[in-house]
Protein backbone atom coordinates (compact mmCIF):
# COMPACT_ATOMS: atom_id res chain seq x y z
CA UNK A 1 0.00 0.00 0.00
CA UNK A 2 2.37 2.59 1.34
CA UNK A 3 4.63 1.36 -1.90
CA UNK A 4 1.98 2.46 -4.59
CA UNK A 5 2.41 6.24 -3.23
CA UNK A 6 5.57 6.30 -2.10
CA UNK A 7 6.92 8.67 -4.66
CA UNK A 8 4.00 10.98 -2.88
CA UNK A 9 5.68 10.64 0.56
CA UNK A 10 4.40 8.41 2.83
CA UNK A 11 0.83 7.55 2.86
CA UNK A 12 -1.84 8.60 5.24
CA UNK A 13 -3.22 4.98 5.86
CA UNK A 14 0.50 3.75 6.57
CA UNK A 15 0.81 7.14 8.84
CA UNK A 16 -2.13 5.90 10.66
CA UNK A 17 -1.34 2.42 11.00
CA UNK A 18 2.21 3.10 12.78
CA UNK A 19 0.33 5.82 15.10
CA UNK A 20 -2.54 4.01 15.58
CA UNK A 21 -0.37 0.64 16.73
CA UNK A 22 1.60 2.51 18.79
CA UNK A 23 -1.23 4.48 20.92
CA UNK A 24 -2.34 1.17 21.34
CA UNK A 25 0.76 -0.66 23.01
CA UNK A 26 0.68 2.60 25.03
CA UNK A 27 -3.40 2.36 25.78
CA UNK A 28 -3.79 -1.05 26.21
CA UNK A 29 -1.43 -1.88 29.69
CA UNK A 30 -3.24 1.37 31.23
CA UNK A 31 -6.82 0.17 30.51
CA UNK A 32 -6.18 -3.17 31.32
CA UNK A 33 -4.51 -2.16 34.85
CA UNK A 34 -7.57 0.46 34.95
CA UNK A 35 -9.76 -3.03 35.15
CA UNK A 36 -7.42 -4.56 37.62
CA UNK A 37 -8.04 -1.38 40.63
CA UNK A 38 -11.62 -2.18 39.77
CA UNK A 39 -11.85 -6.30 40.68
CA UNK A 40 -11.84 -8.39 43.69
CA UNK A 41 -8.56 -9.87 44.42
CA UNK A 42 -9.72 -13.13 43.59
CA UNK A 43 -10.16 -12.37 39.84
CA UNK A 44 -6.49 -11.20 39.68
CA UNK A 45 -3.79 -14.15 40.11
CA UNK A 46 -5.70 -17.11 38.31
CA UNK A 47 -4.62 -19.56 36.09
CA UNK A 48 -6.78 -18.28 32.82
CA UNK A 49 -6.55 -14.16 32.43
CA UNK A 50 -9.70 -12.54 33.44
CA UNK A 51 -10.26 -9.46 31.24
CA UNK A 52 -13.87 -8.64 31.53
CA UNK A 53 -13.72 -8.88 35.22
CA UNK A 54 -16.83 -8.34 38.37
CA UNK A 55 -16.43 -5.04 38.98
CA UNK A 56 -15.92 -4.31 42.43
CA UNK A 57 -14.30 -1.77 44.91
CA UNK A 58 -12.73 -4.08 46.95
CA UNK A 59 -9.61 -2.03 46.51
CA UNK A 60 -10.63 1.44 47.50
CA UNK A 61 -12.33 -0.51 50.77
CA UNK A 62 -9.18 -1.96 51.22
CA UNK A 63 -6.80 1.49 51.27
CA UNK A 64 -9.49 3.42 53.24
CA UNK A 65 -9.93 0.59 56.28
CA UNK A 66 -6.77 -0.76 56.27
CA UNK A 67 -4.02 1.44 54.59
CA UNK A 68 -2.94 5.48 55.74
CA UNK A 69 -3.69 6.02 52.38
CA UNK A 70 -4.16 9.87 53.55
CA UNK A 71 -0.86 9.74 55.51
CA UNK A 72 0.87 8.53 52.06
CA UNK A 73 -0.18 11.50 49.96
CA UNK A 74 0.22 13.83 52.80
CA UNK A 75 4.10 12.45 53.53
CA UNK A 76 4.22 12.62 49.37
CA UNK A 77 2.98 16.28 48.99
CA UNK A 78 5.20 17.67 51.74
CA UNK A 79 8.21 16.46 50.88
CA UNK A 80 8.26 16.27 46.91
CA UNK A 81 6.70 20.23 47.29
CA UNK A 82 9.25 21.11 49.75
CA UNK A 83 12.18 19.47 48.14
CA UNK A 84 11.02 22.16 45.08
CA UNK A 85 10.79 25.17 46.80
CA UNK A 86 14.56 24.09 48.11
CA UNK A 87 15.64 23.73 44.47
CA UNK A 88 14.23 26.99 43.38
CA UNK A 89 15.77 28.82 46.27
CA UNK A 90 18.99 27.38 45.10
CA UNK A 91 18.70 27.21 41.66
CA UNK A 92 17.50 30.74 40.42
CA UNK A 93 20.49 32.40 42.02
CA UNK A 94 23.13 30.49 40.51
CA UNK A 95 21.15 29.73 36.85
CA UNK A 96 21.40 33.40 36.90
CA UNK A 97 24.63 33.63 37.57
CA UNK A 98 25.71 30.77 34.54
CA UNK A 99 23.51 33.12 32.23
CA UNK A 100 24.17 36.57 33.31
CA UNK A 101 27.55 36.67 33.91
CA UNK A 102 31.44 36.49 32.82
CA UNK A 103 33.40 34.55 34.86
CA UNK A 104 36.58 32.27 35.43
CA UNK A 105 35.50 28.69 35.32
CA UNK A 106 32.04 29.36 34.69
CA UNK A 107 32.02 26.64 31.59
CA UNK A 108 33.19 23.71 34.68
CA UNK A 109 31.23 24.73 37.26
CA UNK A 110 28.19 24.37 35.10
CA UNK A 111 29.01 21.01 34.06
CA UNK A 112 29.90 19.94 37.57
CA UNK A 113 26.09 21.30 38.19
CA UNK A 114 25.14 19.13 35.01
CA UNK A 115 27.16 16.02 35.98
CA UNK A 116 25.69 15.02 39.58
CA UNK A 117 22.34 14.33 37.42
CA UNK A 118 24.24 11.61 36.14
CA UNK A 119 25.22 9.98 39.14
CA UNK A 120 23.49 6.35 40.22
CA UNK A 121 21.20 7.25 42.92
CA UNK A 122 22.91 3.57 43.80
CA UNK A 123 26.15 5.35 44.20
CA UNK A 124 25.43 7.60 46.79
CA UNK A 125 23.06 5.19 48.46
CA UNK A 126 25.65 3.57 51.23
CA UNK A 127 27.26 6.88 52.29
CA UNK A 128 23.64 8.88 52.39
CA UNK A 129 22.01 6.14 54.79
CA UNK A 130 24.94 5.97 56.84
CA UNK A 131 24.85 10.49 57.02
CA UNK A 132 21.17 9.96 57.71
CA UNK A 133 21.55 7.57 59.98
CA UNK A 134 24.32 9.16 62.31
CA UNK A 135 22.16 12.68 62.07
CA UNK A 136 19.02 10.89 63.03
CA UNK A 137 16.95 11.40 59.78
CA UNK A 138 16.03 7.61 58.70
CA UNK A 139 12.51 7.72 58.82
CA UNK A 140 11.82 11.33 58.29
CA UNK A 141 9.93 13.38 55.35
CA UNK A 142 12.84 15.69 56.23
CA UNK A 143 15.61 13.29 54.87
CA UNK A 144 13.28 12.82 51.13
CA UNK A 145 12.77 16.43 51.47
CA UNK A 146 17.04 16.92 51.39
CA UNK A 147 17.35 14.20 49.04
CA UNK A 148 14.95 14.68 46.20
CA UNK A 149 16.09 18.30 46.41
CA UNK A 150 19.62 17.29 45.95
CA UNK A 151 18.70 14.75 42.95
CA UNK A 152 16.98 17.67 40.97
CA UNK A 153 18.98 20.56 41.50
CA UNK A 154 21.17 19.94 38.74
CA UNK A 155 18.17 20.06 36.55
CA UNK A 156 16.25 22.64 37.79
CA UNK A 157 19.65 24.86 37.44
CA UNK A 158 19.78 24.53 34.10
CA UNK A 159 16.28 24.28 32.73
CA UNK A 160 15.84 27.70 34.49
CA UNK A 161 19.64 28.71 32.87
CA UNK A 162 18.48 28.12 29.50
CA UNK A 163 15.06 30.29 29.59
CA UNK A 164 17.43 33.06 31.21
CA UNK A 165 19.61 32.93 28.74
CA UNK A 166 16.98 33.87 25.89
CA UNK A 167 15.81 37.27 27.77
CA UNK A 168 16.69 39.60 26.23
CA UNK A 169 19.71 41.84 27.03
CA UNK A 170 17.92 45.51 26.79
CA UNK A 171 15.06 44.67 29.10
CA UNK A 172 18.43 44.46 31.71
CA UNK A 173 20.26 47.14 30.02
CA UNK A 174 17.10 49.58 30.66
CA UNK A 175 16.34 49.15 34.21
CA UNK A 176 20.14 49.52 35.03
CA UNK A 177 20.09 52.73 33.12
CA UNK A 178 17.52 53.76 35.21
CA UNK A 179 19.54 52.53 38.44
CA UNK A 180 18.37 48.99 39.44
CA UNK A 181 21.18 46.70 41.42
CA UNK A 182 21.66 43.45 39.91
CA UNK A 183 19.47 41.74 42.68
CA UNK A 184 16.48 43.71 41.97
CA UNK A 185 16.91 42.96 38.61
CA UNK A 186 17.07 39.48 39.11
CA UNK A 187 13.74 39.59 41.40
CA UNK A 188 11.95 42.57 39.31
CA UNK A 189 12.71 41.78 35.50
CA UNK A 190 14.66 38.06 35.41
CA UNK A 191 12.06 35.79 37.26
CA UNK A 192 9.21 37.34 36.35
CA UNK A 193 10.59 36.90 32.17
CA UNK A 194 11.44 33.36 32.78
CA UNK A 195 8.59 32.37 35.01
CA UNK A 196 7.39 29.51 32.37
CA UNK A 197 10.96 28.27 32.57
CA UNK A 198 10.77 28.25 36.46
CA UNK A 199 7.02 26.55 36.21
CA UNK A 200 8.51 23.81 33.84
CA UNK A 201 11.37 23.27 36.04
CA UNK A 202 9.55 23.04 38.94
CA UNK A 203 6.97 20.25 37.72
CA UNK A 204 9.44 18.28 36.08
CA UNK A 205 11.51 18.35 39.26
CA UNK A 206 7.65 17.14 41.17
CA UNK A 207 7.50 13.98 38.99
CA UNK A 208 10.99 12.66 39.14
CA UNK A 209 10.69 13.39 43.33
CA UNK A 210 6.90 11.41 42.90
CA UNK A 211 9.07 8.51 41.32
CA UNK A 212 12.10 8.83 43.10
CA UNK A 213 12.60 4.98 45.12
CA UNK A 214 15.62 3.56 45.71
CA UNK A 215 16.34 6.57 48.32
CA UNK A 216 12.74 6.65 49.84
CA UNK A 217 13.06 2.40 49.89
CA UNK A 218 16.31 3.17 52.12
CA UNK A 219 15.07 6.20 54.26
CA UNK A 220 11.80 5.82 54.64
CA UNK A 221 12.19 2.14 56.61
CA UNK A 222 9.17 2.47 58.91
CA UNK A 223 5.48 3.12 57.71
CA UNK A 224 5.75 6.82 59.81
CA UNK A 225 7.44 8.49 56.21
CA UNK A 226 6.27 6.20 53.29
CA UNK A 227 5.38 7.95 50.38
CA UNK A 228 3.19 6.40 47.70
CA UNK A 229 5.79 5.43 46.01
CA UNK A 230 7.21 3.15 48.47
CA UNK A 231 3.61 2.43 49.59
CA UNK A 232 2.79 0.87 46.77
CA UNK A 233 5.75 -1.46 47.11
CA UNK A 234 4.98 -2.82 50.51
CA UNK A 235 1.55 -3.81 49.17
CA UNK A 236 3.47 -6.67 48.63
CA UNK A 237 1.66 -7.40 51.54
CA UNK A 238 3.58 -9.98 52.68
CA UNK A 239 1.83 -13.53 53.80
CA UNK A 240 -0.77 -12.14 51.43
CA UNK A 241 0.99 -11.83 48.40
CA UNK A 242 0.75 -9.22 46.26
CA UNK A 243 -2.28 -6.75 46.42
CA UNK A 244 -2.30 -5.86 42.79
CA UNK A 245 -5.85 -3.95 42.82
CA UNK A 246 -4.81 -1.74 45.93
CA UNK A 247 -1.46 -1.13 43.37
CA UNK A 248 -3.52 -0.04 40.48
CA UNK A 249 -5.69 1.96 42.10
CA UNK A 250 -2.78 4.14 44.16
CA UNK A 251 -0.84 4.24 40.82
CA UNK A 252 -3.83 5.63 39.40
CA UNK A 253 -4.54 8.31 42.26
CA UNK A 254 -0.83 9.85 42.06
CA UNK A 255 -1.26 9.63 38.09
CA UNK A 256 -3.89 12.29 37.38
CA UNK A 257 -2.60 15.35 39.29
CA UNK A 258 0.22 14.21 37.36
CA UNK A 259 -1.11 14.31 33.77
CA UNK A 260 -2.47 17.35 34.89
CA UNK A 261 0.40 19.03 35.59
CA UNK A 262 1.98 18.12 32.50
CA UNK A 263 -0.59 18.84 30.24
CA UNK A 264 -0.04 22.38 31.16
CA UNK A 265 3.57 22.74 30.65
CA UNK A 266 2.99 20.56 27.28
CA UNK A 267 4.71 22.90 25.45
CA UNK A 268 7.61 23.27 27.36
CA UNK A 269 8.43 19.83 28.01
CA UNK A 270 10.70 18.72 25.12
CA UNK A 271 12.93 21.56 26.81
CA UNK A 272 12.54 20.65 30.11
CA UNK A 273 13.58 16.58 29.58
CA UNK A 274 16.62 18.17 28.17
CA UNK A 275 17.33 20.14 30.51
CA UNK A 276 17.31 22.90 28.38
CA UNK A 277 19.42 21.93 25.42
CA UNK A 278 16.63 21.46 22.94
CA UNK A 279 13.77 23.90 22.33
CA UNK A 280 10.48 22.50 21.66
CA UNK B 1 15.92 37.68 48.09
CA UNK B 2 15.70 41.32 47.76
CA UNK B 3 17.30 42.06 50.80
CA UNK B 4 20.32 44.26 49.40
CA UNK B 5 19.60 47.75 48.49
CA UNK B 6 19.87 48.12 44.85
CA UNK B 7 22.08 51.09 44.84
CA UNK B 8 24.98 49.89 47.65
CA UNK B 9 25.56 46.84 45.13
CA UNK B 10 25.82 48.89 41.93
CA UNK B 11 28.45 50.28 43.44
CA UNK B 12 30.57 47.91 44.97
CA UNK B 13 34.13 47.64 44.64
CA UNK B 14 35.34 45.64 41.19
CA UNK B 15 36.59 43.01 43.10
CA UNK B 16 33.06 42.78 45.08
CA UNK B 17 31.68 42.79 41.56
CA UNK B 18 33.86 40.11 40.01
CA UNK B 19 32.71 38.00 43.34
CA UNK B 20 29.01 38.42 42.63
CA UNK B 21 28.50 35.66 40.77
CA UNK B 22 30.43 33.26 42.57
CA UNK B 23 28.30 34.30 45.49
CA UNK B 24 25.27 33.21 43.36
CA UNK B 25 26.69 30.00 43.07
CA UNK B 26 27.35 29.37 46.23
CA UNK B 27 24.25 28.05 47.65
CA UNK B 28 23.92 25.33 44.60
CA UNK B 29 27.33 24.22 45.33
CA UNK B 30 27.86 23.62 48.77
CA UNK B 31 24.52 21.55 48.67
CA UNK B 32 25.98 19.73 45.07
CA UNK B 33 29.44 19.03 46.73
CA UNK B 34 27.36 18.02 50.34
CA UNK B 35 25.57 15.33 47.70
CA UNK B 36 28.66 14.79 45.55
CA UNK B 37 31.82 14.53 47.46
CA UNK B 38 30.58 13.75 51.12
CA UNK B 39 29.15 10.36 49.94
CA UNK B 40 32.35 9.81 47.04
CA UNK B 41 35.04 10.50 50.20
CA UNK B 42 32.70 8.93 52.45
CA UNK B 43 32.59 5.70 50.23
CA UNK B 44 35.97 5.98 49.71
CA UNK B 45 36.64 5.30 53.07
CA UNK B 46 34.35 2.77 53.56
CA UNK B 47 35.38 1.16 50.80
CA UNK B 48 38.74 0.15 52.49
CA UNK B 49 36.92 -1.57 55.35
CA UNK B 50 35.27 -4.92 56.10
CA UNK B 51 32.10 -3.80 57.96
CA UNK B 52 30.46 -5.88 59.67
CA UNK B 53 27.45 -3.88 61.37
CA UNK B 54 29.08 -1.64 63.79
CA UNK B 55 32.98 -3.53 63.56
CA UNK B 56 35.00 -1.86 60.89
CA UNK B 57 37.81 -3.66 59.83
CA UNK B 58 40.66 -2.06 57.99
CA UNK B 59 41.32 -4.65 54.49
CA UNK B 60 42.89 -1.64 52.63
CA UNK B 61 42.23 -2.61 48.71
CA UNK B 62 40.71 -6.15 50.03
CA UNK B 63 37.03 -5.46 48.59
CA UNK B 64 38.68 -4.43 45.51
CA UNK B 65 40.62 -7.33 44.99
CA UNK B 66 37.84 -9.17 45.75
CA UNK B 67 35.51 -7.21 43.88
CA UNK B 68 37.58 -7.73 40.69
CA UNK B 69 37.70 -11.18 41.01
CA UNK B 70 34.03 -11.59 41.70
CA UNK B 71 31.74 -13.08 38.93
CA UNK B 72 28.73 -11.47 40.28
CA UNK B 73 30.18 -8.11 39.79
CA UNK B 74 31.33 -8.28 36.30
CA UNK B 75 27.87 -10.50 35.40
CA UNK B 76 25.86 -7.34 36.78
CA UNK B 77 28.60 -4.70 34.68
CA UNK B 78 27.63 -6.94 31.69
CA UNK B 79 24.21 -7.37 32.47
CA UNK B 80 23.18 -3.61 32.47
CA UNK B 81 25.09 -2.59 29.48
CA UNK B 82 23.15 -5.94 27.73
CA UNK B 83 19.04 -5.00 29.10
CA UNK B 84 20.33 -1.19 28.82
CA UNK B 85 21.82 -1.25 25.51
CA UNK B 86 18.92 -3.10 23.73
CA UNK B 87 16.27 -1.44 25.57
CA UNK B 88 17.81 2.38 24.42
CA UNK B 89 18.25 0.65 20.98
CA UNK B 90 14.63 -0.46 20.33
CA UNK B 91 13.50 2.87 22.29
CA UNK B 92 14.74 4.94 20.41
CA UNK B 93 13.96 3.39 17.01
CA UNK B 94 10.33 3.78 18.23
CA UNK B 95 10.33 7.14 18.96
CA UNK B 96 12.21 8.06 15.78
CA UNK B 97 9.94 5.93 13.75
CA UNK B 98 6.84 7.24 15.63
CA UNK B 99 7.40 10.81 15.82
CA UNK B 100 8.65 11.07 12.16
CA UNK B 101 4.76 9.64 11.20
CA UNK B 102 3.71 11.94 14.02
CA UNK B 103 5.30 15.36 13.81
CA UNK B 104 2.95 16.77 11.37
CA UNK B 105 -0.31 14.81 11.97
CA UNK B 106 -2.69 17.81 12.50
CA UNK B 107 -3.83 15.43 15.81
CA UNK B 108 0.05 15.73 17.72
CA UNK B 109 -1.77 17.43 20.54
CA UNK B 110 -3.71 14.67 21.21
CA UNK B 111 -0.85 12.11 20.01
CA UNK B 112 1.23 13.50 22.13
CA UNK B 113 -0.86 13.15 25.50
CA UNK B 114 -1.91 9.74 24.15
CA UNK B 115 1.57 8.37 24.16
CA UNK B 116 3.43 10.61 27.24
CA UNK B 117 0.80 8.34 29.80
CA UNK B 118 3.17 5.57 30.22
CA UNK B 119 5.69 7.98 31.20
CA UNK B 120 3.71 9.40 33.51
CA UNK B 121 3.13 6.50 36.05
CA UNK B 122 5.03 5.60 38.68
CA UNK B 123 7.96 3.39 37.72
CA UNK B 124 7.29 0.58 40.88
CA UNK B 125 3.46 1.24 39.55
CA UNK B 126 4.86 0.07 36.06
CA UNK B 127 7.25 -2.33 37.30
CA UNK B 128 4.12 -3.94 39.32
CA UNK B 129 1.62 -3.45 35.58
CA UNK B 130 4.55 -5.95 34.13
CA UNK B 131 5.31 -7.65 36.87
CA UNK B 132 1.76 -8.93 36.79
CA UNK B 133 1.22 -9.35 32.97
CA UNK B 134 3.95 -11.72 32.44
CA UNK B 135 4.43 -13.32 35.04
CA UNK B 136 1.73 -13.77 38.19
CA UNK B 137 -1.55 -12.86 35.72
CA UNK B 138 -0.10 -14.64 33.07
CA UNK B 139 -1.97 -12.15 30.25
CA UNK B 140 0.98 -12.24 28.04
CA UNK B 141 1.12 -16.05 27.83
CA UNK B 142 -2.44 -16.22 27.16
CA UNK B 143 -2.41 -13.77 24.39
CA UNK B 144 0.63 -15.15 22.44
CA UNK B 145 -1.66 -18.32 23.06
CA UNK B 146 -4.43 -16.84 21.69
CA UNK B 147 -2.55 -15.64 18.40
CA UNK B 148 -1.16 -19.33 17.90
CA UNK B 149 2.60 -18.50 18.87
CA UNK B 150 3.18 -20.42 21.65
CA UNK B 151 1.48 -23.71 22.95
CA UNK B 152 2.40 -23.54 26.46
CA UNK B 153 2.23 -20.95 29.23
CA UNK B 154 5.75 -19.24 29.45
CA UNK B 155 7.77 -18.93 32.43
CA UNK B 156 9.23 -15.49 32.16
CA UNK B 157 11.39 -16.02 34.90
CA UNK B 158 12.86 -19.90 33.96
CA UNK B 159 15.42 -18.49 31.03
CA UNK B 160 17.66 -15.64 31.33
CA UNK B 161 16.78 -14.02 27.86
CA UNK B 162 12.98 -14.30 28.12
CA UNK B 163 13.72 -12.45 32.37
CA UNK B 164 15.88 -9.58 30.61
CA UNK B 165 13.20 -9.51 27.90
CA UNK B 166 10.41 -8.37 30.91
CA UNK B 167 12.76 -6.14 32.27
CA UNK B 168 13.57 -4.22 28.45
CA UNK B 169 9.88 -4.23 28.00
CA UNK B 170 8.82 -2.63 31.16
CA UNK B 171 11.83 0.09 30.05
CA UNK B 172 10.44 0.52 26.26
CA UNK B 173 7.16 0.89 27.33
CA UNK B 174 7.64 3.61 29.84
CA UNK B 175 10.51 5.77 28.73
CA UNK B 176 9.82 5.75 24.88
CA UNK B 177 7.69 8.81 25.19
CA UNK B 178 10.59 10.51 26.95
CA UNK B 179 12.34 10.20 23.59
CA UNK B 180 9.08 10.82 21.27
CA UNK B 181 8.80 14.11 22.94
CA UNK B 182 11.99 15.11 22.20
CA UNK B 183 12.38 13.82 18.95
CA UNK B 184 8.77 15.63 17.93
CA UNK B 185 9.88 19.06 19.05
CA UNK B 186 13.35 18.65 17.32
CA UNK B 187 11.26 17.53 14.01
CA UNK B 188 8.88 20.51 14.45
CA UNK B 189 12.02 22.94 14.69
CA UNK B 190 13.43 21.67 11.63
CA UNK B 191 13.75 23.91 8.19
CA UNK B 192 10.33 22.38 6.54
CA UNK B 193 11.75 23.54 3.17
CA UNK B 194 14.09 21.13 2.14
CA UNK B 195 11.95 18.34 2.92
CA UNK B 196 9.24 19.86 0.76
CA UNK B 197 11.48 20.02 -2.09
CA UNK B 198 12.94 16.49 -1.44
CA UNK B 199 9.36 15.47 -1.86
CA UNK B 200 8.53 17.50 -4.87
CA UNK B 201 11.13 15.72 -6.61
CA UNK B 202 9.66 12.52 -6.12
CA UNK B 203 12.14 11.09 -3.12
CA UNK B 204 10.66 8.10 -0.99
CA UNK B 205 9.33 8.48 2.32
CA UNK B 206 12.28 6.15 3.69
CA UNK B 207 14.59 8.03 1.85
CA UNK B 208 13.58 11.62 3.06
CA UNK B 209 13.89 10.56 6.29
CA UNK B 210 16.73 8.60 6.25
CA UNK B 211 19.24 11.36 3.72
CA UNK B 212 17.43 14.58 5.31
CA UNK B 213 15.16 14.83 8.54
CA UNK B 214 17.56 12.27 10.43
CA UNK B 215 21.34 14.07 9.55
CA UNK B 216 19.30 17.16 10.49
CA UNK B 217 18.17 15.94 14.09
CA UNK B 218 21.72 14.25 14.97
CA UNK B 219 22.69 16.69 17.50
CA UNK B 220 19.21 16.31 19.42
CA UNK B 221 19.31 12.55 19.04
CA UNK B 222 22.85 12.58 20.83
CA UNK B 223 21.21 14.61 23.46
CA UNK B 224 18.23 12.78 24.28
CA UNK B 225 20.11 9.21 24.11
CA UNK B 226 22.69 10.42 26.03
CA UNK B 227 20.17 11.51 29.17
CA UNK B 228 18.21 8.10 28.34
CA UNK B 229 21.26 6.04 28.56
CA UNK B 230 22.52 7.87 31.50
CA UNK B 231 19.20 7.12 33.33
CA UNK B 232 19.13 3.60 31.89
CA UNK B 233 22.72 2.51 33.52
CA UNK B 234 20.74 3.16 36.73
CA UNK B 235 18.03 0.82 36.56
CA UNK B 236 16.69 -0.66 39.65
CA UNK B 237 13.13 -0.25 40.27
CA UNK B 238 12.42 -2.90 37.48
CA UNK B 239 14.60 -5.43 38.91
CA UNK B 240 14.13 -4.92 42.41
CA UNK B 241 10.48 -5.49 41.74
CA UNK B 242 10.57 -7.97 38.43
CA UNK B 243 13.12 -9.84 38.96
CA UNK B 244 15.09 -9.59 41.86
CA UNK B 245 17.85 -10.61 39.85
CA UNK B 246 16.83 -14.28 38.93
CA UNK B 247 17.39 -16.32 37.09
CA UNK B 248 20.89 -16.67 38.89
CA UNK B 249 21.73 -13.64 38.84
CA UNK B 250 21.15 -12.89 34.98
CA UNK B 251 18.97 -9.70 35.26
CA UNK B 252 21.06 -8.33 38.21
CA UNK B 253 22.05 -4.76 37.27
CA UNK B 254 25.12 -2.41 38.60
CA UNK B 255 22.64 -0.74 40.52
CA UNK B 256 20.93 -3.31 42.35
CA UNK B 257 24.30 -5.58 42.91
CA UNK B 258 25.05 -1.94 45.07
CA UNK B 259 21.60 -2.47 46.89
CA UNK B 260 21.85 -6.30 47.49
CA UNK B 261 25.49 -6.49 48.56
CA UNK B 262 25.03 -3.00 51.12
CA UNK B 263 21.16 -3.73 52.08
CA UNK B 264 20.69 -7.10 51.63
CA UNK B 265 23.74 -9.09 52.85
CA UNK B 266 24.90 -6.01 55.21
CA UNK B 267 28.32 -5.80 53.24
CA UNK B 268 28.95 -2.13 53.47
CA UNK B 269 32.22 -1.64 52.76
CA UNK B 270 31.96 -3.97 49.46
CA UNK B 271 29.07 -2.07 48.49
CA UNK B 272 30.76 0.66 48.56
CA UNK B 273 33.68 -0.57 46.71
CA UNK B 274 31.57 -1.17 44.13
CA UNK B 275 30.26 2.18 44.24
CA UNK B 276 33.52 4.02 43.94
CA UNK B 277 34.31 1.92 40.86
CA UNK B 278 30.87 2.78 39.26
CA UNK B 279 31.44 6.72 40.19
CA UNK B 280 34.77 5.82 38.14
CA UNK B 281 33.07 4.67 35.65
CA UNK B 282 30.10 7.29 35.59
CA UNK B 283 32.96 10.51 35.45
CA UNK B 284 34.73 9.02 32.61
CA UNK B 285 31.58 8.66 30.40
CA UNK B 286 30.51 11.50 32.06
CA UNK B 287 33.49 13.79 31.09
CA UNK B 288 33.60 12.20 27.56
CA UNK B 289 30.17 11.58 26.03
CA UNK B 290 28.43 13.94 27.92
CA UNK B 291 30.23 16.97 27.79
CA UNK B 292 30.68 16.18 24.27
CA UNK B 293 27.04 15.35 23.84
CA UNK B 294 26.09 18.76 25.23
CA UNK B 295 28.23 20.80 23.29
CA UNK B 296 27.13 19.47 19.96
CA UNK B 297 23.16 20.37 21.66
CA UNK B 298 24.20 23.76 21.48
CA UNK B 299 25.64 23.89 18.02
Amino acid sequence: MARMRKSRGESLLLRYLVLGSWALVCLLPILWFGTIALRPRTEIVTPQPIYWPTWSLDAWHLLMSDWPIALYLRNSVLAVGGSVIIDLILAIPAAYALARYDFKGREDIGFYILSTRMMAPAIVAVPIFFLFKSVGLLDSIWALMLIYAAINLSLVTWIIRSYMLDIPKELEDAARTDGAGDLRILWEIIIPACLPGIITAAVIAAIFAINEFLFTLLIASTSGAYTMSVALANFTGGSDGVIYNAIALVSFIAFVPVLILVILIQKHLSRGLTMGAVKG
Amino acid sequence: MAKATPDRLRRRSPRMRAAFPYLLLTPALLYLLAITLYPGLFAIYQSLFVVKFLNWTWTGFGNYAAILKDREFWAALGNTAIIGGISLALQTAIALTVAYFAYRDPFIRGWRILYIMPMLFMPSAVAFIWKLAFNDGRVISDLLMSLGLIERNVDWLGNIWLARLTLITADVWQWTPFLFIIFVAGLQGQDQEIEEAARLDGASWPAIFWNISLPMLRPIIVVAVTLRGIDITTMFTNVYVMTQGSPGGATETMSYFIYRQGFRMFNFGYASAASVLMLIMTIIIAQTVVRRAFHSGKA
